[in-house]
């Protein structure tokens, strides 16, 4: 119970902080502008440095976060949740519905992303809401067959078809049993989106999907790696490398203790 | 010609042998250093230069890419009739002499005498007529041939090309930029565009084209025997792609001799490796356009986005030390039809940029949003990879001057495809201010992605075809003083800064940019004519 009221406390205090931030961004407290003192040393001025148009990296880190948060937590949960439900059809679902699934993701796989996303970028417009709907989309299928390999394991399990001879339903041992040895499983994927969603939003702005304005830890980390031959990408790439490092680490040890440490042998603590 | 032939020449592997023989020999005798010490001239008689995008085309005049940089490479095979000197003035090319008519009706011709094809046959007065008129079937891309009226072959290196109306550009326009064909292997080609064996490259430049690896974008180009313009100074010239920090690398290490362009923002690590090293603003001027047919039809509108957005702070953020602010009357210093009379420069003034809006009808909301017809002003700006750090300094200046800024960087086909389709307000891009004026009218009016896709205007127009028919350089100057006061006004676009660039050489060579670009303006130091001694 201690476990679970402290995780509620840190997600409450990260919404807090978001919200602080966006708030302090929309009313002008916090100004991400160019200036002339361009790639700047971190010092009095910029305590982080300045970015290739004299943009103050520490403001860029701090705006970035609510929609670097929302971004990846957001797509990281909808495609898991998608990739789960598509994972649970082809293994409950009969022979056709299955068949139909697979065949959905393999055409994803097969087709190049990049025409995919050529194909919907001339479809909707450009924006937060196109480039969750963009990762979305590109991401559920590959998570698809690993979650079920799981899945159609676990479901052969004694503990499984003991209560289903009893009479229980899927949906009460997909709630009791399934998801419980699941878990494992959707905290490493959860942590493989979050990341995929943070790096490849970045790339998706020189497609012209989104405003290459949209500041967020992958756009940054994007546009340092035009500085790796100077020093500069010390203050420009550690930083927003750290922050996602950080949060990949942080949704980890939230997802399950059992995965922190690489401890996965362990008895669950 | 198998393929093993095309990509290793014959005479490679005579020299590998020999080299291997030698060294062999080397071993034996105990004459290592002197074997070697002799072998090295081969070295230096060798040249590498590096290409940072790789794959220019088949180096023929159809079908290379349709850039300055594949022009420029194809021009080593590929004779013109006037070259080029140091300074960027005409000069024998394929052509020993021309002499323009009393009427300037006509120009008499003569070729020089032992020019040869790269298999051995001699160019004729009759190759450059059938190069005319083939050329007036299937357009070549650098070079029209409408305005000529006819040609007379008086001699095998003797002719008379006649032109529809009087010029005086022809000489640095026509007669510099279109490469001349032989006849005996282009005469039975119905589609250029799709010739594109090592035929379609036998030229009569100093150079010829030993090996083209189209996949890893690799040129093998070997000197030819008894040029006219002279002897070239290497044996080889290599083009092969490289990125600027493998260049760099391969440079100190001696493998690389010049990188065509390094960008400028590396130019302390090659100063700081002691290469030699030449730099030019580039004239390929970058320049903010307007989609003339939506919201910027009128002129007060361009000129109040021009005052609103801050040039100098453009270029001291996005460009430090690695631009000049642009000439707004399109001619940038150094160009010789630069007018001496200065042109309106737009210095950041919001107030007056204020007050041109106002008086156009548009309005400004209590936050100081922009409106128009009772909506908010959405200015939606494209542009391409290349200019993503401008193109947010300029959005962020907009929106500060009160306009929603809705940018996008895209990729070529689909930037292409939506300034065609007028789907947008500003763009931002850059294109070269170089070459002989004829070509302003396709620069202004065209209506490719970088062009200024300005709507008939009949005034410029009219400067435009005067300034094609005037009669000596001093009249073709003051017409195009008056060109670049309207064009300063008129805004067909904005030109806000002239990039420099720069070329690394080592020891073997160097040469300064060449003054007006090469050719049909090409910002380069690489002239042909620096290769031959």
């Amino acid at each position: 119970m201690q476990v679970t009221s402290r995780r509620r406390l840190l997600l409450a205090a990260v919404i807090l902080l978001c919200l602080g931030i966006w708030l302090a961004g929309a009313g002008g407290l916090l100004e991400y502008h160019s200036s002339k003192e361009v790639l700047a040393p971190p010092g009095q001025g910029h305590w982080l440095g300045t970015n290739e148009i004299g943009q103050d990296v520490l403001t860029g880190l701090i705006l970035a976060t609510p929609t670097t948060l929302a971004l990846a937590i957001a797509t990281a949960l909808v495609t898991v949740s998608l990739a789960v439900g598509a994972a649970s059809l082809v293994v409950f679902g009969g022979p056709f519905l299955s068949a139909l699934v697979l065949r959905c993701v393999d055409i994803l796989q097969v087709v190049p992303t990049m025409l995919l996303l050529l194909l919907i970028a001339a479809l909707v417009s450009p924006g937060f809401m196109a480039l969750f709907f963009l990762l979305v989309l590109t991401g559920w299928s590959d998570d698809v067959r690993v979650a079920a390999a799981v899945l159609r394991r676990e479901a052969l399990r004694e503990n499984v078809q003991y209560p289903r001879v009893m009479g229980a339903g899927w949906v009460y041992c997909w709630r009791w049993h399934l998801f419980a040895a699941l878990r494992p499983l959707l905290g490493a994927l959860m942590v493989q989106n979050i990341r995929q969603a943070a790096l490849k939003s970045a790339g998706l702005a020189f497609l012209g999907l989104t405003d290459p304005r949209l500041l967020t830890w992958g756009s940054m980390m994007q546009s340092a790696m035009d500085q790796l031959y100077t020093d500069a990408w010390i203050w420009l790439l550690l930083p927003p490398a750290a922050l996602l490092s950080l949060l990949l680490h942080t949704t980890l040890t939230l997802g399950d203790r059992r995965l922190r440490s690489g401890a996965v042998l362990g008895p669950a603590v | 010609m198998s393929l093993v032939h095309r990509f290793v020449h014959p005479r490679f592997l005579a020299h590998a042998a020999a080299v291997g023989l030698a060294l062999g020999a080397a071993q034996y005798s105990g004459l290592g250093a002197d074997t070697l010490m002799a072998a090295e001239p081969d070295r230096q008689r060798q040249l590498v230069i590096t290409d940072s995008k790789g794959d220019r085309g088949m180096l023929a005049p159809y079908v290379h890419r349709k850039n300055g940089i594949a022009y420029l490479y194809t021009s080593y095979i590929f004779d013109t009739l006037v070259s080029q000197d140091a300074d960027g003035n005409p000069a024998p090319g394929l052509a020993r002499t021309w002499t323009r008519s009393e009427d300037g009706l006509s120009y008499d011709l003569e070729l020089q005498p032992d020019a040869k094809w790269h298999d051995g046959t001699p160019v004729t007065a009759d190759d450059v007529a059938f190069t005319l008129r083939y050329m007036a079937e299937h357009p070549y891309v650098f070079g029209s041939v409408k305005s000529l009226a006819g040609v007379e072959v008086a001699g095998a290196h003797d002719l008379r090309i006649h032109i529809k109306r009087a010029q005086y550009g022809l000489v640095e326009g026509l007669f510099s930029a279109i490469p001349i064909l032989p006849r005996h292997i282009y005469e039975g080609v119905e589609d250029p565009f799709r010739f594109a064996t090592s035929d379609a490259a036998i030229g009569s430049g100093p150079y010829r084209l030993a090996a083209y690896d189209k996949a890893q974008g690799r040129y093998r180009l070997e000197a030819t025997e008894n040029h006219p313009l002279g002897r070239p100074r290497f044996a080889q010239i290599w083009i092969v792609k490289m990125g600027p920090d493998a260049a760099l690398q391969a440079m100190s290490t001696g493998e690389v001799d010049v990188i065509s362009y390094l960008p400028p923002d590396r130019l302390p690590e090659a100063l700081g490796a002691g290469f030699a090293v030449e730099t030019s603003p580039s004239d390929h001027v970058l320049r903010l356009g307007f989609n003339h047919r939506g919201q910027f039809q009128t002129k007060e509108v361009r000129q109040a986005i021009a005052y609103a957005v801050d040039r100098s702070a453009l270029l001291e953020t996005a460009f430090p030390g690695v631009a000049e602010l642009a000439e707004t009357g399109y001619f940038q210093p150094g160009s010789k039809w630069k007018s001496e009379d200065a042109t309106e420069s737009y210095t950041y003034d919001p107030a007056r940029a204020r007050d041109l809006l106002l008086a156009t009808g548009w309005t400004q909301d209590s936050a100081g949003r922009w409106q128009a017809q009772g909506g908010e002003i959405r200015l939606r700006l494209l542009t391409d990879g290349r200019e993503v750090k401008p193109a947010k300094v300029i959005a962020e200046q907009l929106e500060a001057f009160g306009f929603a800024v809705d940018l996008r960087v895209m990729e070529m086909a689909s930037l292409r495809s939506l300034v065609a389709d007028g789907d947008y307000d500003l763009t931002l891009f850059s294109s070269s201010t170089l070459g002989d004026p004829g070509n302003i009218s396709r620069r202004v009016f065209g209506r490719g992605w970088n062009s200024d896709r300005f709507p008939a205007d009949p005034k410029m127009t009219g400067l435009i075809k005067a300034q094609a028919v005037a009669q000596n350089q001093a009249e073709r100057q003051e017409i195009l003083a008056q060109f670049q006061q309207l064009y300063a006004e008129n805004l067909p676009s904005y030109m806000l800064v002239n990039p420099l660039m720069a070329t690394v050489f080592n020891d073997k060579l160097s040469a300064p940019f060449m003054s007006g670009g090469v050719a049909i303006g090409i910002p380069s130091a690489l002239h042909k004519s620096i290769f031959l001694e």
